[in-house]
């Protein structure tokens, strides 16, 4: 049994907790990288990979349904023996602190080009690794309400984000298909990293107070995820001309500068800011995972120690390899492979081995 | 144990913490609102400054200098030897480009730190100053307020007429790095006072190309579909009889109330081909003959030809700058 009664979330907070670990990080650089390799049909790709996600997300929740009181770890043990369990820990361990690390020292990097210019890596990676202990040392009911603030505190700056189409040029979008279908199916791949975090569905779902409505708070989550992405990518390749948009970096922060009231200028100081706030939203669920699969492996019942050593663990890399974009794109790179193998190879097998031992056992127990 | 860790942590990250010990009084800031590159006789760079001046004690309400360096980033290091105080470019408004750099290629480049430093703001307008930058930065007026204001105010009014564009940095480098627009920058030209006077088309490359009246800066802002709050148009009507003299009693002047302007496209003959169906609902605004001399009928044909007429003109030189 996953913890005690207290420790359940609600429907709400299970959509926002996977939309929340999928947007903040991945949405920075994506409207460049699909116009890398698209241009700017790009906002297609978003589609396609939706219905994958989506996909990938119903067989989780359909795995998670043989063992529903235990996380995928529990429910390894259960099936093939404690010691895959513990490899199971082992291995989701890792990924998660991939996952975790790139996005904190993401999250640093940006605090520290757009809002804190003067200060170094590691201290304001230890300023953010305070309050992130602090949310994250609990358990899962509050990093769920915690996800649930942030995203209705700051739903309100996609509506600034909006203000920026005023300079839009939407001719730029067409003519939709210039290159074919090829492109596009090519720019599927960029769009790994932005949806990677769905694959918490099989840590969430023993949580979830009504678990008959998982698949579609899975759809739902997703669907937020895709709306976002494509409002934000449309709206970029709308604003940049196609051949500029692919020189800048975080091509959205760019667009955050042009606006202006006449009451105040250089709104998007004020906003960046506030972004910190989404960036930790998918930044904590991981780390919160991260120290979970090391506690389980572990064997102990509490995990705040690992987020401690995680944390310092975490210092202690930016300290010896100070990071740079250079860095971290191979960082997430790698992480991309990851995923591929954790979020897509693992549950087609794992879902795949229970549909036949299933089969198999009411098939046994009918004769 | 754990509260004396929490509380450990928590002070050690307040001491460390950066903005408190990197204070920056207004006073001591000098936070220039105009920059201005030229070039002198050499070919070498110029950057001038305008900071207003928050001193009572001082006598001029800016401070303007002027540096020869090689870049906007390297021009600081005069720039802070020269200055009292700290010198930042977060609040520039305007940039004062001299038509001496606009007239080589590739001289967007000098403007990278503009793009790549967030202290930047994105809203500065860019302005083509049709002479020395020198003599628009260092002068004087008695009536104007200080140039930075000047200039802001003056562009967004013409915004507002639909007589000139909004040249922000971010929209100026969307258009040097598209394929599809001529690039263009308001022109300003100094007599005795300052005067905006229309738009200085650029190549891709970022040259000089040509020059657009005011008048014809309101017909492309009318092909781009952006007109603004107001326009107004005036047309020589030759139906009318001009008694000659003094007063031209053959103009008609008209506000544009709606404008709808649908372009259809097409690839033909290995060429482009774009098909404007523009329709405008105007009302006569001011007219100078008497009544009875010419019908509605007649008042509406004779501005559609006259409109006709300069927005064909308006296109050829178009290509010209596209070249």
């Amino acid at each position: 049994m996953a913890g005690n009664a207290k420790e359940t979330i609600s429907l709400l907070q299970f959509i926002l907790l996977i939309h929340s670990a999928q947007f903040g990080l991945g949405v920075l650089t994506l409207p460049r990288q699909l116009a890398e390799k698209s241009g700017t049909d790009g906002w297609i790709a978003i589609i396609l990979y939706w219905f994958l996600a989506t996909a990938v997300s119903f067989i989780m929740i359909q795995i998670m349904k043989n063992y529903p009181q235990g996380t995928i770890i529990d429910l390894i043990s259960h099936y093939f023996g404690q010691w895959l369990g513990k490899a199971a820990a082992a291995v989701f361990a890792f990924y998660f602190a991939v996952f975790a690390g790139s996005a904190f020292i993401r999250e640093v990097l940006f605090v520290k080009l757009w809002v804190l210019r003067g200060s170094a890596v590691p201290v304001i990676l230890l300023l953010l690794a305070v309050p992130s202990y602090l949310v994250v040392r609990k358990n899962i009911s509050i990093l769920g309400r915690y996800v649930q603030i942030v995203f209705f505190m700051t739903m309100w700056t996609m509506f600034v984000y909006f203000l920026t189409f005023k300079e839009a040029q939407f001719l730029h979008l067409l003519p939709v298909l210039k290159e074919g279908w090829k492109p596009i199916f090519e720019a599927v791949k960029t769009l790994i990293l932005p949806f990677a975090g769905f694959e918490i569905i099989l840590f969430l779902y023993p949580y979830l107070k009504n678990k008959d409505k998982a698949a579609v708070g899975a759809v739902i989550a997703n669907t937020l995820t895709t709306v976002m992405y494509l409002a934000v990518s449309i709206g970029a390749f709308a604003f940049f001309s196609p051949d500029e948009i692919t020189i800048y970096h975080e091509p959205e922060m760019m667009m955050l500068k042009v606006l202006e009231f006449t009451f105040v200028e250089r709104l998007e100081i004020a906003l960046f800011s506030f972004y910190l706030f989404t960036m930790s939203s998918t930044v904590l669920p991981v780390i919160f995972f991260t120290a979970f699969c090391f506690s389980k492996f572990a064997g102990q019942k509490k995990h705040d120690k690992f987020v401690i050593l995680f944390l310092v663990f975490v210092l202690l890399f930016v300290f010896v390899y100070p990071p740079t974009y250079e860095n971290i794109k191979y960082m997430q790179e790698f992480f991309v492979k990851c995923t591929l193998i954790v979020s897509f190879a693992f549950p087609l097998l794992l879902g795949g081995y229970m549909w036949l031992y299933n089969r198999w056992k009411t098939k046994g127990a009918a004769q | 144990m754990k509260r004396l860790f929490t509380a450990t942590v928590l002070i050690l990250s307040t001491v460390i913490l950066s903005s408190c010990g990197y204070g920056m009084p207004i006073e001591n800031l000098n936070f220039p609102l105009v920059l201005g590159f030229d070039l002198d006789e050499d070919n070498h760079l110029l950057f001038y400054t305008s900071s207003p001046v928050f001193n009572k004690y001082a006598d001029e309400k800016a401070d303007i200098i002027k540096v020869k360096a090689k870049a906007i980033r390297e021009s600081r290091k005069y720039f802070d030897a020269l200055e009292t105080g700290d010198v930042t470019s977060a609040k520039i408004q305007i940039f004062l480009i001299g038509k001496k750099i606009l007239e080589h290629e590739n001289w967007f480049s000098i403007l990278d730190t503009v793009y790549r430093n967030p202290n930047f703001s994105g809203t500065t307008k860019m302005v083509m100053v049709d002479g020395s930058v020198e003599d628009v930065i260092f002068h004087k007026s008695k009536t104007k307020p200080q140039l930075s204001l000047f200039l802001n105010d003056l562009i967004d009014n013409n915004v507002k007429r639909t007589r000139n564009v909004k040249s922000m940095a971010h929209i100026f480098h969307r258009e040097m790095y598209d394929k599809g627009i001529t690039p263009v920058i308001p022109r300003l030209v100094k007599d005795k006072e300052i005067k905006l006077m229309g738009l200085a088309l650029l190549n891709n490359k970022g040259k000089y190309v040509d020059k657009l009246s005011i008048e014809e800066t309101s017909l492309l802002l009318l092909l781009r579909n952006q007109k603004d709050k107001e326009l107004t148009l005036s047309t020589m009507l030759h139906q009318v009889a001009d008694e000659g003299g003094i007063f031209n009693k053959n103009e008609v002047s008209y506000v544009v109330e709606r404008y709808k302007g649908k372009i259809k496209t097409k690839y033909e003959k290995g060429k482009f081909r774009f098909d404007y169906d523009m329709k405008m609902y105007v009302s006569i605004d001011e007219r100078l003959f008497p009544p009875g001399q010419i019908t509605q009928k007649q008042l509406e044909q004779s501005i559609k030809e006259d409109l006709t007429s300069r927005f064909e003109e308006l296109i050829k030189k178009i290509p010209k700058a596209q070249s």
